[in-house]
């Protein structure tokens, strides 16, 4: 799972100028016409870096993301749910296998990455950046933040990039199951005794201003922007999937008579956009930054199994191994 | 103090709590070297790339296939082949026929002896390489031709893979049953879940307050 929260920032391979510019327009004509690029064709260094940035933080969000859930695996109520919470987060891990491999084509190793999400260098989505105090609060994850997600991963796997694609593809079938999956889990505690209503509400309540930072503040509009969306890399603007999944999901929390912690939030009839209270950006900005109640933890958790897994992969290690990027 | 977490598996641990100095850089092939993977979706179809894993070894690559692969979809069988032994051509574009832009090479290496290699083409940008078939040659550079003797003019083909046969870890015949999904997982599945039926119930019995 991902959100946008990713906010594609100018880079000193802005200037296109340094670009051959015969190979551009060849490039640029191929995205145009509606085919793929593959990971040995030219491409301009923005589009590399930008691509890598992007698919590297959604791998990242991906096997962090699983901590909040995986956290209640043990303490699922029933059977049923425990070997359907499990599955869910072996298939977000999963997600991060595909991801990190689609990013690799690009010529950043797992490595570079592994190391640079443990550095606190490389960013994940900032939500998995709360804590999920009960299992209401997995509940809400399950279904509204891979709800998000999906917004985001349905647009970006019509984007240019292959590998990326094809990824993304495998992904959202997958999905489909989380969603399925996380809505049941809501409307069970939502139709459920008064203490299940209260105990969803109050996850809903923790979780909704968190939710509504998901993808990310208002994309300022730059040639920068341009260029990107021109390349398909970016699919959508963050406010239009933020005004897409309030379309999907609002609803959907209204008919179970829960109410949304924000008073200020309605669809405007005139204009068919939805209207909001603005959410709390610089709480986004510092939780980002590392200073939010989980960011510490899920990077100990993370470091920790990577240095405790260490002797086992030098053990296995074959030395006669040969570094090649993945082909596709 | 060491970190405490909402998670009691987490609070066992016994991390230390505040800042960690940063890591060294990972070292190379921490991560291991990559496998490409295709699967087969059913009896008699053609097998098709799936994606790579990284694995230590070929018994593992397999394991972590299986698991990444058809964990979640229908398969009937396995190849993986190591990222290494994989010859690529150039792509060509939509439309485009690769094998009228290659010009036959000199072999790099050769045998002895005709030896089978695998042929995959990928028909499209974006899709994924299917098997196409095997030809026998002394080298890459002749299973090529080969290929494009024998598969070349079957529309068109952006892009080839040639890998020798015995790089190629195939899933046996007498291990089918491996890819047989047990029913009780159905709880995995989106289909699994009715949630209207709740919902329309509750919203039955709270008519009077729903506005
Ligand atoms: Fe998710
Ligand atoms: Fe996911
Ligand atoms: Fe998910």
């Amino acid at each position: 799972m991902y959100g946008g929260g990713n906010v594609f920032e100018a880079t000193k391979f802005d200037d296109l100028q340094t670009e051959d510019p015969v190979k551009l327009a060849e490039f640029e004509a191929r995205i145009a016409r509606g085919e793929k690029i593959e990971p040995n064709d030219w491409m301009p260094q923005l589009y590399r870096k930008q691509l890598i940035r992007m698919i590297e933080q959604h791998a990242h969000s991906e096997i962090i993301g699983a901590l909040p859930e995986g956290t209640w695996i043990t303490r699922a109520p029933g059977f049923r749910r425990k070997m359907a919470q499990m599955a869910k987060v072996q298939d977000e891990v999963g997600h991060a296998q595909l991801l990190y491999s689609a990013a690799e084509t690009l010529g950043k190793t797992r490595e570079q990455m592994l190391t640079d999400l443990i550095n606190g260098k490389s960013k994940y989505s900032n939500v998995f950046n709360y804590p999920a105090f009960t299992w209401a609060d997995s509940n809400i994850i399950s279904w509204l933040i891979d709800a998000g997600a999906i917004v985001n991963q349905m647009a970006n796997a019509k984007g240019s990039y292959g590998p990326y694609s094809r990824a993304l593809e495998r992904i959202c079938a997958e999905e489909a199951f989380h969603l399925k999956y996380g809505h049941d889990a809501v409307v069970h505690m939502a139709t459920g005794t008064p203490k299940q209503r209260e105990m969803i509400q109050a996850a809903l309540n923790r979780w909704w201003p968190p939710i509504m930072t998901f993808f990310g503040p208002s994309d300022k509009m730059s040639t920068h922007t341009e260029t990107l969306m021109r390349w398909k890399v970016k699919m959508a603007s963050n406010d239009e999937c933020r005004q897409q999944f309030l379309d999907m999901y609002v609803p959907k929390i209204w008919e179970l008579g829960l109410t949304v912690p924000d008073p200020n939030l309605k669809k405007n009839m005139e204009t068919g956009q939805w209207e909001y209270t603005e959410p709390d950006w610089d709480e986004f900005k510092r939780v980002i930054n590392g200073d939010g109640p989980c960011n510490a933890e899920r990077l100990a958790v993370r470091r920790t199994a990577e240095e405790r897994g260490a002797w086992v992969r030098r053990a296995l290690l074959n030395p006669k191994a040969k570094y090649v990027r993945p082909l596709a | 103090m060491s970190l405490t977490s909402l998670d009691p598996r987490v609070t066992r641990l016994n991390l230390p709590e505040g800042e960690a100095p940063a890591i060294e850089p990972k070292p190379e092939l921490d991560q291991f070297e990559t496998y490409e993977v295709f699967h087969q979706k059913k009896e008699g179809a053609a097998y098709t790339y799936v994606g790579p894993v990284h694995a230590p070894n070929e018994e593992v690559a397999f394991l972590f296939a299986k698991e990444q692969y058809s964990r979640r979809a229908a398969c009937t069988g396995m190849w993986i082949a190591r990222t290494e032994h994989i010859q690529v051509t150039p792509y060509a574009g939509d439309g485009e026929n690769v094998y009228d832009m290659v010009r036959a090479q000199d072999p790099t290496e050769q045998s002895e002896q005709p030896e089978p290699y695998e042929i995959f083409h990928l028909k499209k940008r974006g899709k994924a390489h299917t098997h196409a078939g095997r030809v026998m040659a002394t080298s890459y550079q002749e299973a090529l031709q080969e290929a494009r003797n024998q598969y070349g003019d079957k529309g068109p083909i952006v892009n080839v893979w040639v890998v020798m046969s015995k790089h190629v870890l195939q899933s046996a015949e007498e291990d089918k049953d491996m890819w047989t999904t047990i029913p009780e997982k159905k709880y995995r599945e989106a289909i699994a879940y009715k949630v209207m039926d709740k919902i329309t119930k509750y919203k039955e019995e709270h008519k009077t307050t729903a506005s």
